[in-house]
């Protein structure tokens, strides 16, 4: 009885305690000049610029009401980390789980959250957040496991001078055949430029780091000062410190400073762009970039702080989780993908997973779940060329991620956290790309680290572990948002009988609404079917690869080009055999030389002579 | 092997050498046929022989110093100046020696069917010194004077320079002894096939040698004008890619798609052994654009086209349907300078023809016509006194 009624105050308690925040915001183009050196248009929310960081607890529901308030642009918005466990439409990438929002329509985001830790949201749309949409989503815990005194959150970038729609075209391009990234300006450090931390002495500040950007890692450090690490991605750690982070785009990490005793000095917090994930380095780039930890501020402002080697940053492999734990089951399903980049027949180049480049279907593919009936469990119905794996419900998966290109890439699953079971060395350009072999490979830790997303290195490979235990359509891709352009996408469909049976997956007045409004369909397959499931005439598809060899045009023109030739021999032949008649005057007359000057050869000379006499 | 003999220096020394043997010999050869067999003017004969072998020795010693600064300002500048503009730089001199050879080789045909004391004569004509001292320095007359120079010299300066720079550039990553063996080889491989050309052509008929050595001439010229388009087309790639294309290898991104006719992953001129050679003698391209193929069509067309138009005015001394119209009036330089005037019209001729015969009773048929013909000449030449009576 005391029991029951303890559940019972516990519940209505924690009824009462979880709150409801209703957000209304609408987007638009606002003026900015992040870095003070150049001012452009970024995409502000109600109209001012950083977006707000937002603020809420486990249990709390959200009720986020996004306007879009673009002219000619659609917009969409995920919250990077969350589950959205039982709102799988909320999680927001277009053509995935939605359609896109039409100018001036409104979709609700609604969901619970279920977890705690450093979260942040931005649009899923093409370009969006690279041009600002992007803001901190922070989880606070009434129970965090450490003490510290004072929570203080730092977002980082890199910067272009240029919108995206500038960028995109000529990225995107035959023109750029090896495809490479535009090169940022420079880095911002909470959106701005050469920041002031103004910190008392003697005290322990929580810092939410996010790295909110689109394409470069960064490499954090201060100046006599160290990092101890306690929650990556929303999953708390076994405090491990380090002098050195590196944060690629989309991961969070939460660390404890600890502030001197005296206040006679200030000291350097560097933020450096990491030079190797850019295709050239320009020498107007300015990569290291210094902000200051203020103890007082009439002390002078620190120089710039050089470090001797940026390999001694944590390797976040080597993290525990606090709650320890275990190395999940044997996986009952092996996902083996090759991520490779390559140009297709229209001279652009894309990004692969297994020889599929992303193409976005006629209907979201979470539609395509709700509506395909018994035909959800057939991979099919998605598409060709969505790259779609269907998980059965709460199974474990393992992700083998071969990476056969020579760069960095930070990959997100979406719902989820899974463990990092390993991750190979990098492996230098001249040599071959290793592949993950299962009779030979590094033994698995018994903790493994959990977060939502880990960098695999260069021509090496990554293992990843999670239970499929969340059904939804979830998006699993390179964060470096060119990358994603190119199509280095592919999703998970868990659990499509549970989606179906769940009241709350259900599809809500906003997401019909704006496929309406975009005269887009609500059900059927990858192909826009919804008669014939199986019938996929008319998906989007990749572009053809690029032509190798003879095509019929180049054999007609070789073969043009070599009976032209032979006429041309003809002709020349026949010239040459022909007899023509004056042909003496003729030659004299065109190279406009006199051949009859000349006294020397007997027979003329005396004619001309005489005839001059005759004059 | 590698370490004494780098394949493809070798292949890329004979291509090039070959390109340039092919042309000197040929003109040696023409020259020898055409002036040489009767010794009737020895001077002029080796006036011109050593014009040609002045032109070809000079265009390597200049395409060295060229070359060698080049090279030079690549390693110690680290300024590959060479490789930024050198799509650009090769079209145009593909382009200049097509339009060259072009020339030369109708002049050629056409020349050699003169008999040879005409020749002799004309070539004389070519090699005097003008009286007055303001036509010396004529573009015209320089041109012509010294066109058993001009082109040798550029055809060797300008496949030099290729050989040059591509072996010094080639070469970084070959040790230096893998330097002097091809190159030696190259050179002999080149100049042995000029030499077989050149006495091949001495003793087969020289209207049949003539004729072959002239097609042999345009098939390299047809395939130069098509490599000069091509390389045109790929400058403008490679300044829109940001980047030399041709370190792409044959692989895709190394070529413009949205152009390309053909395109073939191997026989790469730019860089498989022995397809340069193809390259050379064809203009055969693994990557061929619609610019390149089309010109090469054009170009045979034209040539096509010329020829017979030449052969129909040679024969009705008009052009088709223009009874009044000439080959000679459709060069503008007819015009500007006015030889119109020195025409003589046709009753003119026929007079002038009267009274040369009545003039000249008594001389032999020969001579007679000869005279004729000379005073035909004489009558459209640019001293008008003699024209008039």
């Amino acid at each position: 009885m005391r029991f029951t009624s303890f559940l019972l105050v516990s519940f209505i308690s924690s009824l009462v305690a979880a709150e409801t925040h209703t957000w209304w915001f609408e987007t638009g183009w606002v003026d900015a000049n992040p870095d003070g050196n150049f001012e452009r248009k970024v995409i502000g929310f109600n109209n001012s610029w950083p977006l707000p960081t937002l603020r809420a607890k486990k249990g709390d529901v959200i009720n986020l009401y996004l306007i879009n308030g673009f002219n000619n642009s659609n917009t969409t918005l995920h919250f990077h980390g969350l589950f959205q466990e039982g709102s799988a439409q909320m999680d927001g990438p277009p053509m995935v789980t939605q359609c896109p929002i039409p100018p001036g329509e409104t979709f609700l985001y609604n969901f619970t959250i279920t977890q705690v830790g450093t979260f942040w949201y931005h649009s899923h749309t093409s370009g969006q957040y690279g041009d600002g949409m992007r803001g901190l989503f922070i989880i606070e815990d009434d129970d965090f496991p450490y003490e510290y005194d004072e929570e203080v959150t730092l977002s980082l970038s890199e910067h272009y001078h240029k919108t995206s729609d500038e960028l995109l075209p000529s990225f995107l391009n035959r023109y750029n055949p090896t495809g490479a990234e535009p090169i940022p300006q420079n880095a911002l450090f909470n959106e701005s430029r050469n920041v002031s931390w103004v910190v008392e002495p003697n005290k322990t500040y929580l810092l939410r780091i996010a790295n909110i950007g689109r394409f470069v890692s960064q490499y954090l450090y201060m100046e006599d000062h160290e990092f101890t690490v306690v929650e990556v991605d929303g999953v708390y750690v076994e405090k491990n410190t380090t002098s050195m982070l590196y944060i690629t785009v989309s991961q969070r990490y939460s660390v404890l400073i600890t502030t001197k005793n005296d206040t006679s000095k200030n000291y350097a917090f560097m933020n450096m762009i990491d030079k190797t994930m850019l295709d050239v380095t320009p020498p107007d780039l300015i990569l290291n970039s210094t902000n200051y930890i203020v103890y007082d501020e009439n002390n002078e402002k620190p120089g710039e702080y050089f470090v001797d080697s940026i390999h001694d940053y944590l390797d976040d492999f080597y993290l525990v989780p606090l709650n320890k734990e275990r190395l999940l089951d044997d996986a009952d399903h092996v996902v083996t993908i090759d991520v490779a980049m390559d140009n297709l027949g229209d001279g652009i180049n894309y990004a692969f997973f297994n020889n599929i480049t992303y193409t976005a279907p006629k209907v979201p593919t979470l539609m395509t779940v709700l509506s395909a009936g018994e035909f959800a469990t057939n991979e099919l119905v998605y598409g060709t060329n969505t790259h779609p794996i269907i998980l059965q419900k709460d199974e474990v998966v393992d992700i083998v991620l071969n990476n056969l290109d020579t760069g960095t890439h930070p990959f997100h699953l979406h719902g989820h956290v899974f463990q990092l079971i390993e991750r190979h060395e990098a492996i230098p350009d001249g040599e071959s790309p290793v592949q993950f072999n299962e009779t030979d490979h590094a033994e698995w830790p018994e903790y493994p680290m959990s977060r939502d997303v880990v960098f695999v290195r260069p021509q090496s490979y990554i293992v990843m572990r999670f239970k499929a235990n969340n059904p939804g359509v979830w998006f699993f891709h390179c964060h470096i948002e060119w990358h994603l352009d190119q199509g280095l996408a592919l999703m998970f469909i868990e659990d499509p009988a549970g989606i179906q049976n769940n009241e709350t997956q259900q599809l809500t007045a906003d997401s019909i609404n704006a496929c309406q409004k975009l005269g887009m369909p609500i059900e059927g397959n990858a192909a826009a079917n919804s008669k014939n499931f199986l019938d996929l005439t008319g998906e989007p598809v990749q572009h053809k690869p690029l032509p190798s060899g003879f095509t019929a045009r180049g054999i007609v023109a070789l073969v043009f080009s070599c009976i032209a030739a032979f006429l041309g021999l003809f002709a020349i032949a026949i010239y040459g055999m022909a007899d023509i008649k004056d042909v003496e005057e003729r030659v004299a007359r065109d190279l406009n030389v006199d051949i009859d000057d000349d006294d020397d050869l007997e027979p003329e000379g005396e004619q001309s002579s005489s005839f001059e006499h005759s004059k | 092997m590698v370490n004494v003999f780098n394949v493809q220096i070798f292949f890329i020394v004979f291509r090039e050498s070959l390109e340039a043997v092919v042309v000197v010999s040929v003109l040696l050869a023409f020259l020898k046929q055409g002036l040489g067999a009767a010794t009737q003017d020895p001077v002029v004969y080796k006036k011109l022989v050593r014009q040609v072998w002045l032109g070809s020795i000079l265009g390597v010693v200049v395409c060295l110093i060229i070359g060698c600064a080049f090279i030079g300002a690549f390693y110690s500048l680290g300024n590959d100046i060479w490789s930024k503009s050198e799509d650009l730089w090769e079209g145009i001199f593909c382009i200049i020696a097509t339009v060259l050879i072009s020339l030369m080789g109708l002049a050629m045909l056409r020349i050699n069917k003169m008999k040879e004391k005409w020749r002799i004569k004309l070539a004389r004509a070519l090699t005097k010194v003008p009286d007055k001292k303001k036509d010396r320095f004529k573009i015209g007359y320089l041109a012509k004077k010294y066109c058993m120079f001009i082109l040798p010299f550029i055809t060797c300066l300008r496949e030099g320079l290729e050989a040059v720079v591509f072996v010094g550039g080639v070469g970084l990553n070959s040790p230096a002894t893998a330097f002097p063996i091809p190159v030696i080889t190259g050179l002999i491989a080149g100049i042995v096939v000029g030499t077989l050309l050149y006495f091949s052509g001495s003793t087969v008929s020289l209207q049949i040698f003539l004729i072959i050595s002239t097609g042999i001439l345009y098939l390299i010229a047809a395939g130069l004008f098509s490599r000069g388009v091509w390389y045109f087309e790929q400058h403008v790639y490679s300044n829109k890619s940001g980047g030399d294309a041709a370190e792409q290898g044959s692989g895709p991104g190394s070529y413009d798609i949205s152009k390309s006719v053909w395109h073939v992953n191997c026989c790469n001129p730019e860089i498989d052994n022995g397809w340069d050679v193809f390259n050379a003698l064809l203009g055969w391209q693994n990557s061929a654009t619609y610019g390149s193929v089309i010109s090469y069509n054009i170009y045979w067309l034209f040539i096509i086209v010329t020829i017979s138009l030449m052969l129909y005015e040679e024969k009705t001394g008009h052009l088709p349907f223009l009874k009044n119209l000439t080959l000679a009036q459709l060069n503008p330089m007819y015009h500007v300078k006015g030889k119109k005037k020195n025409e003589l019209t046709k009753e003119e001729q026929n007079a002038l023809f009267e009274k040369v015969r009545q003039t000249n009773i008594g001389q032999d048929d020969e001579e007679e016509s000869s005279l004729v013909r000379e005073n035909f000449a004489s009558a459209s030449s640019e001293k008008p006194e003699k024209g008039s009576l």
